[in-house]
């Protein structure tokens, strides 16, 4: 892996990698990892829940419509490097080309827009590159991985590192994901300190047969404001591989963050993404989940609204071709008064793939004047490809307002008739009614560049080009 | 370059799945730099008949052939229609949200070029911005999204706008001139003549139920369908003739010819 500085190899005799099938050899490896102490601790209560626990089954709810009982996490060689910091900095613009680990589909996307103001890099669960703008940093900015903000920071991620509420259904691959961490980074946002522009990180995974674990811990703190865009991508892989992607969001009072989780994998990949948001009073977040690559690729999106005032938009789209599996579960917690949650998620499919949505909207007796909505609509391209639509209301408070909504169509035959009477084909047709069915998501994604980078990437995926034009 | 443009002939159509003959032996010759009026009273198959020359599925041709420049396009698909030169303004544009005009026009171009071979944005960006000025047509109308919450007036203007753009041999123009008031079917009119000017080989076949669009789009012929069959055929002064008289008189003669085939 690049040059290798920050893979520590395991002495055999402390027990050699960290596989969860053998728990004793496990235990001795994390203890063997050149890490700071709260992180081994993380893992060892996590690797203890990991034994306890099933693997979901199909038997529960949450799991009906997504089979991975016969998915042995233990097969997989799970990439710990030992999170031993950040590597010097480069200097990017110009540092960047020169840094051969940073690899090439990842340049490009870099080379296309230079509005940012900090970029992190993983290959394989290593951090091969990182920066941040030295004003923001001058602000009290942190934005590093975790190990390195582990030494330097302790205090974050006492106050916030692996503190969600994990829902049960999510517990098992929780375990996972914390005791078999790769690396992550963190960011975060003092108090009343503006990023003027996004934060693009990258995870790449390049090996068949890896079990990759990654986190992304930003916070925002009072007045604050973000957006960060975590783009995941890999070639086609020759064999499955892992990746277990946890995310925890916290926005402080008045706070604003955007965050976009991109997924484009090569095939082979299975993907979880594990999306965990807290909004406290008057806080703006929004999630948004791009799913367009692996095998599978199941995202649970959890949104608690624990502060009066607060908003949290929840978008997605997805784009399934081949047999492509994609399963968005969604919880709008309502757990204070006054607050709007707004998800709107969107999805079309083709050949042979499948989808399923499951949305739960639950106020709880505090969750007063709650303005809460849901819609999930998934245009299906053809005979083989189905979506499934599950969306559900808990409310436990008496004056509120909660929609929701689902629908399942396909393409209109006049819209069809029309494009194709200007000469596209079927389905160049298709294609550019799928552009304007996931518009309205795209349009509600604030910063230009971002919609940019998205719609470039749903361009790749789907094989149109609209590259943006306006008439002026 | 064959003097007829387009040749129907004892042209046969049903609803793909149904018996009734919608157009029952039509015969219709337009050549290049013609304009064709075809006239005729409400549920006569005059816009069966653009469907099907544009190829919507939903009707069968159940006997009788199209021809363009010689080569029958029966076999066609929409799309290959509209890349050997067919276009059809539609009566009843769909509108398609999120899919602006300029992307939807730059994706008909390319999708007539080679894929190794798409328009440059910025020789798209021109071109367009060149036709949109022919047309008078305002510089952000190529931002709108197609015919989304469009006047019928402005979805007119924008087939006509994409008329332009794809430059085709042979335009149908289904019943452009419905639900305009004088002023967009005047705006309408002059998009059509400017074309037919720029093009002077541009064949026209202008479908209308009434004669006020022939004020401003001169026909070289006009033809007049009841009943799935062209019953009369004759020069711009048989539009005068139908102004005065209506189609009664044409029916009575139609009923007079024996049902044919089928």
């Amino acid at each position: 892996m690049g040059n290798g500085a920050t893979s520590v190899k395991i002495d055999a005799t402390a027990g050699g990698a960290v596989r969860v099938d053998d728990p004793e050899r496990a235990l001795a490896a994390i203890n063997g990892l050149n890490e700071p102490e709260t992180l081994r601790q993380a893992r060892r209560l996590a690797l203890e829940r990991f034994r306890k626990l099933p693997m979901p089954s199909r038997k529960s709810e949450e799991w009906r419509y997504t089979d991975i009982a016969n998915l042995r996490l233990e097969d997989f060689e799970p990439a710990i490097p030992g999170l031993d910091g950040d590597r010097p900095k480069g200097s990017e613009p110009g540092g960047l080309d020169e840094l051969e680990s940073v690899p090439e589909p990842v340049r490009e996307v870099l080379a296309r827009s230079r509005e940012r103001s900090g970029v992190w890099v993983q290959v394989d669960g290593v951090t091969v590159y990182h920066r941040l703008d030295d004003d923001l940093a001058e602000r009290g900015v942190v934005f590093a991985s975790i190990s390195t903000v582990a030494r330097e920071r302790p205090d974050l991620l006492e106050k916030y590192l692996f503190t969600s509420p994990i829902p049960e259904m999510e517990e098992k691959l929780w375990a996972a994901h914390v005791a078999l961490l790769s690396e992550g980074f963190v960011l975060h946002v003092p108090r009343g300190v503006r990023l003027p522009t996004p934060i693009h990180t990258f995870r790449c995974i390049t090996k068949p047969g890896t079990l990759v674990s990654t986190h992304s811990l930003v916070a925002v703190e009072e007045g604050g404001e973000a957006t960060c865009i975590d783009e995941f991508m890999s070639p086609d892989l020759p064999e499955t591989s892992i990746n277990l992607a946890g995310a925890e969001l916290f926005g402080g009072p008045e706070a604003t963050l955007h965050y976009i989780a991109l997924q484009r994998f090569g095939t082979g990949v299975k993907h979880f993404g594990l999306q965990h948001v807290t909004s406290q009073r008057d806080s703006r977040l929004a999630g948004v989940n791009i799913s367009l690559g692996g095998d599978l690729s199941r995202a649970d999106v959890t949104s608690h609204l624990e502060g009066s005032g607060s908003e949290s938009e929840m978008l997605a789209l997805w784009f399934g071709d081949r047999t492509q599996h994609f399963d968005h579960h969604t919880l709008q917690h309502h757990a204070a008064p006054s607050a709007h949650s707004d998800l709107l998620y969107k999805g079309a499919l083709t050949d042979s793939a499948h989808s399923v949505f499951r949305g739960l909207i639950r106020v709880e007796p505090e969750g007063q004047l709650t303005d809460a909505y849901q819609t999930n609509r998934n245009l299906i391209l053809s005979e083989k490809a189905s979506a499934r639509a599950l969306p559900n209301l808990e409310i436990k408070a008496d004056d509120v307002r909660c929609s929701h909504g689902a629908t399942v169509g396909q393409v209109d035959s006049n819209q069809l008739f029309y494009l194709m009477s200007r000469g596209l084909s079927r389905r160049q047709a298709e294609r550019l009614l799928v552009f304007g069915f996931f518009d309205e998501v795209l349009g509600r994604i604030p910063l230009e560049g971002v919609r940019d980078r998205i719609r470039e990437a749903i361009e790749t995926k789907i094989g149109i080009s609209t590259s943006s034009l306006t008439s002026a | 370059m064959p003097d007829h443009l387009l040749e129907i002939s004892d042209l046969h159509v049903t609803l793909e799945g149904e018996g009734a003959e919608i157009l029952r032996g039509v015969d219709l010759t337009v050549g290049s730099s013609e304009i064709h009026a075809l006239m005729g009273p409400n549920g006569s198959g005059k816009s069966t008949l653009a469907k099907v020359i544009a190829g919507h599925p939903a009707y069968q041709v159940t006997r009788g052939e199209i021809l363009l420049n010689g080569e029958s396009v029966l076999e066609l698909e929409p799309n290959e229609r509209s890349r050997a030169g067919i276009f059809m303004a539609f009566q009843y544009p769909a509108e398609i949200p999120g899919v602006t005009i300029a992307n939807f026009l730059r994706a008909s171009l390319n999708a007539r070029r080679e894929d190794d071979d798409e328009i440059d944005v910025f020789a798209f960006h021109q071109l367009l911005q060149e036709k949109m000025a022919l047309l008078e047509v305002d510089p952000d109308f190529s931002a709108r999204y197609v015919n989304d919450g469009f006047s019928g007036g402005e979805k007119k203007r924008n087939e006509i706008l994409q008329m332009a753009v794809l430059e085709p041999q042979l335009a149908v123009l289904d019943e452009t001139d419905s639900g305009l008031d004088i002023d967009a079917l005047r705006i309408v009119s002059n998009g059509v003549n400017t074309l037919a000017e720029a093009d002077e080989k541009l064949g026209v076949l202008l479908i209308t139920h009434y004669k006020r669009i022939l004020q401003y789009i001169k026909p070289d012929h006009v033809h007049v369908l009841i009943r799935g069959r062209v019953a009369e055929s004759g020069g711009a002064d048989l539009a005068d003739h139908l102004e005065e008289h209506g189609y009664d008189w044409l029916k009575e003669e139609t009923e007079a010819v024996p049902a044919g085939g089928a």
